[in-house]
């Protein structure tokens, strides 16, 4: 064994000062923003003492209250060409290749279907969609399998979940991920990663743009945001949000 | 009758099926080609020393660490407590893997179709703990996440298809 013990329990320690502080809720970290590109959609999600996951046409839940040992208690037909699974406040987001299903998880155990789906054109698997309270914020792309005619920042009212109204669009050249701290929104778009302030949530203003990378997706956590590139991972403080600055590339 | 309506659908079957369109000489196009992952080996996962980037997939943070993933390798462990210097800790090889949530301390991810549970909390490197086979039926292996294009019909014995790459030059008879 070529490896430093002493190293690898510093994992543990890693994990605890995430607990000791409690400043977010577990897995929190991922449920802000996704990815939901053709072939990279996450087939599992966590939730409480549960976890999700799809396959082609079902949902599953197993109950994690015991980590080490997952108990499925539920599975249930959803459709065809299940593609991604997302939480979305209280409900869970299940896409196909053609339509979002929405269920409703206030009972855990046994997710409830609430609608078939939405339109595909207004909020659809392929856009990663951020939620604050009762505003949607979603990148639509041309270039890829759901292929829109213009890339664009789309703002949602979603004080009814199944019926999200559009209520802003912002031009975009080819955004991908999204994630917001406070009154800012981090798009990734293209080369670069444009910050938008929101203060106005439906009157998107842009503030500026940072270029250290092939942008993916964004996880604001805390006061640190961490940007997925293409080549690897870059580190911002956000103290001040809408100032990024640079503290480290991972690669 | 009885007779002739299923004479008339073996007719309109054999018809049907008659892949006649094979016979002919295709053009060579622009078209999708699977991209396969070889079968042996599928499901041995091992932790090694800290490698660098290449793919660079999905992340996940929580506290002090950042789990980086590898597309379909494996997941970078980080220790992100300093942030303006972070330490690669090591490289969880996990074939086909592309997903990541932690929950006290235990990892969920999958190897390929399987859901595995690692524990984080040491000491010492990562141990699986559990492995759930067949959570997640493959991804579609026949055809490409788009419409109206030409691909290279995927051979299963090749193994599985992890992505498509669009190619010039290509002569194929497989369409969607």
């Amino acid at each position: 064994m070529t490896f430093n013990n002493i190293r690898f329990s510093f994992i543990l320690v890693l994990i605890t000062l995430f607990y000791v502080s409690g400043c977010t809720k577990d897995g929190e970290s991922v449920s802000k923003s996704y990815q939901g590109q053709g072939g990279s959609t996450a087939r599992f999600t966590l939730n409480g003492d549960y976890l999700y996951t799809v396959d082609a046409r079902k949902l599953s839940t197993y109950l994690i209250s015991d980590p080490v040992n997952p108990k499925p208690v539920h599975t249930q037909d959803v459709g065809f060409e299940i593609e991604t699974i997302f939480p979305f406040g209280n409900k869970l987001f299940i896409g196909s290749t053609s339509v979002i299903h929405i269920f409703n998880i206030d009972n855990p155990a046994k997710p409830e279907k609430l609608s078939t789906a939405i339109s595909p054109t207004v909020m659809r698997r392929c856009d990663p969609v951020v939620a604050k309270d009762t505003v949607a914020f979603a990148t639509l792309r041309t270039s890829d399998a759901c292929g829109d005619i213009q890339s664009i920042l789309a703002v949602y009212d979603i004080k009814d979940i199944l019926k999200p109204v559009q209520k802003a669009s912002v031009r975009l050249n080819a955004p991908r991920g999204l994630g917001y701290a406070d009154t800012i929104l981090y798009v990734c778009d293209g080369p670069g990663l444009e910050i938008f302030s929101i203060k106005n949530a439906y009157k998107p203003r842009f503030l500026n743009e940072l270029r250290d990378g092939d942008y993916y997706d964004v996880i604001p956590y805390g006061n640190l945001l961490f940007a997925w590139t293409k080549t690897g991972a870059v580190i911002y403080d956000i103290t001040k949000p809408a100032e990024p600055k640079k503290l480290s590339m991972i690669q | 009758m009885q007779k002739f309506l299923l004479l008339l659908a073996l007719v309109i079957c054999i018809a049907g099926c008659d892949p006649r369109t094979d016979d002919l000489p295709q053009p060579a196009q622009s078209a999708y080609v699977p991209v396969y992952y070889k079968s042996e080996n599928i499901g041995v996962t091992k932790f090694i020393a800290a490698r660098p980037m290449q793919r660079a997939g999905k992340q996940y943070v929580i506290g002090g660490l950042l789990l980086q993933n590898e597309i379909n390798e494996g997941i970078h462990i980080i220790d992100v407590t300093n942030p303006s210097s972070p330490k690669k800790l090591g490289f969880l090889e996990i074939p086909l893997c592309t997903e990541m949530a932690v929950k006290q301390g235990f990892l969920y991810t999958n190897n390929y179709d399987d859901l595995l549970v690692f524990d984080l909390r040491g000491p010492g490197e990562p141990k699986l703990l559990k492995r759930i086979e067949n959570v997640f039926p493959p991804a579609n292996q026949e055809y490409p996440p788009f419409f109206n294009v030409a691909f290279e019909c995927p051979d299963p014995a090749k193994g599985v298809v992890v992505d498509w790459e669009l190619k010039s030059n290509i002569t194929t008879k497989c369409r969607r």
